[in-house]
């Protein structure tokens, strides 16, 4: 038992060493995105055509990086100004969903094939979900 | 996982793109720097948890239970682990992505790993602030698209990259 702990605790820490300087690159990009793009930059290009706001939202929200709860305080802002609710989920879902700064890594870890499906089908679905989503709230609303 | 160099390439752009900002717009660039110190303080102890997790499973899980419930034979009972799992997980997704492949690499199938993934998009830590800012409506319309979008996506995957 102590022996298969040990050989689990040497594994966990050769992995760790192994995806440190990805990480840490990852983690630096996400600074700059987070200092570079600003909320007022992905403001202004909501137009609040249902088409090109999902565009502009799966676009920016593929880009954007950090913690959940900017997209739904950028999101709600954007509603506010004027976007449309098709825009908005676009935007939020790819937030979550996409993330182009940490592709390398899920390419290096997954493999190329997997990552690349897994990728063009969350692009896809933000587009499918943002539009069902979007049109039962108008529904129910 | 597979070992290769990409990661210190990858860190070595973004240190020469850190360097060229740098001098462009020192002051942007060093806050930057501090947002990005103040990641990696947030994601340390969501790693650690990650590569704890990764070492229990190690040790105490084998390949035959992890096909069995994660596997081609796991069924309903695969989608429903890979879906709430996916849903009660936190921190940023990179984080889980050793272990997600170390579950396939003992044979999880790829379309529960998928399905798992897309899941998160469900923050249960962040449903108040997403009824504050659109609503019950919307938070209850978005989390069931989402967990219905999460499973078609597994079966497509599984299709798309059976093993």
């Amino acid at each position: 038992m102590k022996q298969k702990l040990k050989a689990a605790a040497s594994g966990t820490l050769k992995s760790l060493r192994m995806i440190a300087p990805m990480l840490l690159a990852i983690i630096g990009l996400i600074g700059l995105f987070k200092t570079y793009i600003t909320p007022e930059m992905l403001r202004t290009l909501f137009n609040g055509s249902a088409l090109h706001d999902m565009l502009v939202g799966v676009g920016f929200g593929g880009i954007s990086v950090g913690q959940p709860f900017l997209s739904y305080i950028i999101g709600g802002e954007l509603l506010k100004e004027g976007a449309s609710f098709y825009g908005v989920t676009a935007f939020i879902l790819a937030f979550v969903t996409l993330g182009v700064v940490q592709l390398p890594m899920e390419f290096s870890i997954f493999g190329f094939r997997f990552a690349l499906v897994r990728n063009l089908l969350s692009l896809l679905f933000s587009f499918v979900l943002a539009f069902l989503i979007a049109f039962c709230v108008r529904m129910f609303a | 996982m597979k070992k290769n160099r990409s990661g210190l390439v990858m860190l070595g752009i973004v240190a020469l793109l850190y360097l060229i900002l740098g001098i462009l717009h020192p002051d942007k660039t060093v806050a930057a720097l501090w947002t990005s110190l103040g990641v990696l303080k947030m994601i340390i102890p969501i790693l650690l948890l990650v590569f704890f997790l990764m070492a229990l499973l190690n040790v105490y899980i084998d390949e035959k239970a992890i096909s069995r419930h994660m596997g081609e034979e796991s069924g309903l009972k695969g989608w429903f682990l890979a879906l709430f799992g996916g849903i009660l997980s936190h921190g940023p997704g990179y984080v889980w992505y050793p272990l997600l492949q170390n579950l396939r690499e003992q044979g999880a199938k790829d379309g529960l790993i998928v399905a798992f993934v897309y899941a998160r998009a469900i923050k249960i830590p962040w449903i108040p602030l997403m009824i504050t800012y659109f609503g019950w409506t919307f938070t209850l319309v978005y989390t069931f698209w989402v967990v219905v979008g999460a499973w078609l996506q597994g079966i497509v995957a599984q299709r798309l990259m059976r093993k």
